[in-house]
């Protein structure tokens, strides 16, 4: 019995139909082209969606407290910036590289703290105007030029392999289960999901929901930096172009994974799977020789499919109970 | 008339009404009576077309009628007004009044503004609304509000008006006014169903009246032949019984104390003391101030001036934050839905979110061992009903979320609890039990509480010295409830005469 409830409760977890769908997407694909289950493009494939799982982890940090970051393309690029300034101009090491991005990283996350619970504005619109902020930073310094003149060690994160899996992999699984534990097990997780969850309940159980929220944007801002030193590792390079996608991916990986737009829910696991699914998606698209012009509109659709789900179980039940309601009625 | 037969409405889990057969006829007053839960609202939802029955009938003048959506209802002539006031805030008045017929207000492409602010007048007048047509509506009071929505069903040509818990948010002098009017429609012919669960006034208003509990119909009766005492039973199916708890040891230590307490544009000097073990009340009307005046003591919100001294000493109270966790200070909330609870949220975590702190290792490790035990402690305490604390706390009775929505605050040691309408969308069953729960944390644990109620009956019951609150200050106060057994008559005169 007890055996039974415990698969019951995995079936029905919210992941399954996204984890089944990456699943389903790998058969096709891998029947589709030979290539796709090539050592070279798994390799590929994880280590992509490993920099999307960043991304998702910096839109999941805001979005559980209620909020939303569209500016975190641009901190992430700016973090690039910092990168390939750091060690092209100033010539610094590696690791105080690394510290520099990341502390630029939580600056701008910081920063749309501030104004969101120092000036009460909506998350929306703040980050909005800060994204222009951030982006006329990154034109301005790099004057829309790469930086190529690195650390010869800096790319060890975004070239190196574990296991013939990407190390990104790894540092990105390292922080969902970080993320995870943090948000089961601790007292500051447990605030952020509550401020989330309902923020007047929670201040009115003496949490601090203004701290929370800074916090949240530190977060996210945190995540945004680490996605751009992973970008900078990967591509030998810091390009300021790096980012201006990741808004996108951000919402579409956070939201396919489950967690929820209003806030108060997080699924690192679905996170995982989400960020892998959507790189699938592009990935098999290439292998295919479909169109790869209308990409976005691909994945803007199967982003529609994966939000209508909760939708479309809520009707089916709906109309399943009434039907059978009335049979029992008509039975009697 | 309108007719509804044979109608039930099944949920996942709770049969909401089962075989309910009501007929409301024109030129009448109807009250529908019964706790919360017992299917009120799931029937006027239904008469809407907000929600389909799973079986039985509409009927309107004898022939069957379909209603699928509230655009349906308001075509057979049925119009409802909301507990819930809904007005848009920032538009004018004559725009809420038409907003749902406002295709039939076109000049060409654009909007008749002249022709809507002249039909909303005629029906302002109707209501005896004195408000212009233009006037934005969000700083209207709530019974300007409720009048615009009678209006609104009027100016759709309502036959039958529902009106739901109408005078909820309104003073006795408003509600007046209200019925009023209601008597007119009344006599123009509308049928107005009255939903309320306060039998003076259903008592006072209405022709007839008819019960439901527990989804089930109890009947319909002439007011004429019915006593209180028979619409009580019909209620709760029992008889009514207002008995005295007894009285409390409240010591002479004075635990909380309020000197000058001010507030910009709300307060001046305000003062106020508690004894220990002493269930003091906040008498008034909603508005009034008593949530207010609570909030700035619960750290909730700022004050301006003034002091409180907690224990005597002087306290610094900057937020919440200090209230609970250095003054043992705790504020159960009237608005138990948007404030006291995180309604997705288990009641596990709903009920250790005050001190999840106490519940780490070493490490900053939440033991889920430890916040079980907790959890369970207070469920045990309170007979909560849940069936297990996973649950999601929405789907728990109002009862046993209010129930949780008081356990945290105790789970965190607190000894001044101010506890805001706690009984608000209780049914009387779970009533009793809080009411129950409220005076031994008086009686047997000395703690000092703070009551804030509009219920007459339950400040009579429970609080041994009542403040009245009117208009932002302190109108009188009711003293020697614990020295010897009142009658309630006696009590309820005192009130009445301190809120004058």
């Amino acid at each position: 019995m007890k055996g039974n409830g415990t698969i019951k409760k995995i079936l029905g977890r919210n992941e399954i139909p996204v984890l089944l769908a990456t699943i389903l997407l790998c058969i096709v694909f891998s029947f589709a082209s030979s290539n796709f289950l090539s050592a070279y493009n798994i390799y590929n494939v994880t280590r992509t969606a490993a920099l999307y799982m960043f991304v998702a982890l910096s839109q999941t940090m805001v979005m559980i407290v209620g909020g939303m970051n569209v500016s975190l393309g641009y901190t992430g690029a700016l973090c690039v910036v910092a990168c390939g300034y750091c060690m092209q101009e100033l010539h610094w090491g590696s690791i105080p590289t690394v510290i520099f991005a990341l502390l630029v990283g939580m600056a701008c996350g910081l920063l749309n703290g501030l104004i969101i619970t120092r000036l009460h504005i909506n998350s929306f619109v703040a980050t909005l105007a800060t994204q222009f902020i951030f982006k006329g930073l990154v034109t301005g310094i790099s004057e829309g030029f790469p930086y190529t003149q690195l650390q010869p060690n800096f790319t060890a994160l975004g070239r190196n392999k574990l296991l013939g899996l990407p190390l990104m992999l790894f540092l990105a699984v390292i922080f969902l289960v970080i993320v995870w534990y943090m948000f089961r097990f601790t007292v500051l997780g447990r605030k952020l999901l509550a401020t989330g969850g309902n923020a007047k309940a929670a201040r009115m159980a003496a949490v601090n929901t203004d701290n929370m929220l800074l916090i949240a944007n530190i977060f996210s801002g945190l995540f945004a930096a680490i996605a751009g030193i992973c970008a900078v590792s990967m591509n030998g390079a810091a390009q300021p172009t790096t980012g201006s996608d990741w808004m996108i991916y951000s919402f579409a990986v956070s939201v396919i994974g489950g967690t929820a737009l209003a806030g108060g829910v997080i699924s690192p696991v679905g996170i995982f799977i989400a960020g892998i699914m959507i790189v699938l998606i592009k990935n098999g698209l290439v292998m295919m020789n479909a169109n790869i012009y209308y990409e976005q509109t691909y994945l803007g659709l199967i982003l529609l499919v994966a939000v209508s789900l909760g939708s479309f179980s809520i009707m089916a039940r709906e109309f399943k109970r009434r039907r059978d309601f009335i049979k029992t009625q008509k039975t009697e | 008339m309108l007719e509804v037969k044979n109608i039930t409405k099944e949920f996942p889990g709770v049969k909401a009404l089962d075989d309910v057969s009501i007929q409301f006829h024109t030129g009448e007053i109807h009250a529908l009576m019964g706790e919360n839960g017992a299917g009120k609202s799931t029937l006027m939802k239904i008469i809407t077309g907000i929600y389909k029955p799973d079986l039985g009938e509409i009927l309107l003048d004898g022939k069957r009628i379909e209603i699928k959506n509230y655009k349906d209802s308001i075509n057979y002539d049925i119009s409802m007004v909301h507990q819930e006031i809904q007005v848009i805030p920032k538009a004018t008045v004559a725009e809420n009044i038409v907003l749902d017929k406002i295709e039939h207000f076109k000049k060409g492409l654009s909007v008749d503004w002249k022709k809507i602010n002249e039909t909303a007048s005629e029906y302002l007048q109707m209501v005896e609304l004195e408000v212009k047509p233009t006037d934005i509506i969000e700083n209207m009071t709530a019974a300007q509000k409720q009048l615009i929505q009678i209006a609104k069903a009027l100016s759709a040509n309502a036959k039958y008006i529902l009106l739901d818990e109408p005078t909820s948010s309104l003073t006795n002098y408003e509600a007046e006014n209200l019925f009023r009017i209601v008597r007119k429609l009344k006599e123009q012919g509308c049928c107005i169903i009255f939903v309320s669960h306060k039998i003076e006034e259903v008592m006072d208003l209405c022709d007839c009246v008819s019960v439901l509990r527990d989804g089930r119909s109890m009947g319909t009766r002439r007011m004429s032949e019915i006593t209180r005492q028979d619409m009580v039973k019909m209620m709760i199916g029992r008889e009514e019984n207002i008995h005295h708890m007894g009285f409390l040891d409240v010591k002479d230590e004075v635990v909380l104390e309020a000197r000058h307490v001010g507030k910009a544009g709300m307060f001046d000097d305000m003062n106020l003391t508690l004894r220990k073990g002493e269930i003091l009340g906040l008498y008034g009307l909603v508005g009034s101030g008593r949530t207010e005046f609570a909030r700035l003591l619960a750290g909730a919100d700022p004050m301006d001036t003034g002091e409180v001294f907690i224990g005597g000493k002087k306290a610094e109270i900057r937020s919440m934050v200090d209230a609970v966790y250095k003054y043992k200070l705790g504020y159960v909330t009237e608005n138990r839905k948007e404030e006291g609870l995180i309604l997705p949220f288990s009641v596990l975590d709903n009920m250790t979110l005050l001190t999840l702190s106490d519940l780490t290792n070493g490490v900053g490790k939440i033991s889920e061992k430890k916040a079980r035990e907790e959890t369970e402690f207070m469920i045990d305490k309170f007979s909560i009903k849940t069936p297990e604390m996973e649950t999601v706390i929405e789907n728990l009775s109002g009862g046993n979320q209010q129930k949780v929505s008081i356990g945290k605050w105790l789970l965190a040691g607190c000894d001044i609890l101010i506890i805001d309408e706690p009984t608000v969308g209780v049914d009387i069953g779970a009533k009793q039990q809080i009411h129950e729960i409220i005076w031994q944390l008086a009686r047997d644990e000395g703690k000092s509480i703070i009551l804030i109620s509009s219920d007459m009956t339950e400040m009579i019951t429970l609080a041994r010295r009542i403040i009245v609150f009117k208009d932002f200050h302190i109108n009188g106060e009711i003293t020697g409830l614990n020295e010897r057994v009142y009658e309630y008559g006696e009590v309820s005169s005192m009130l009445g005469a301190a809120m004058m």
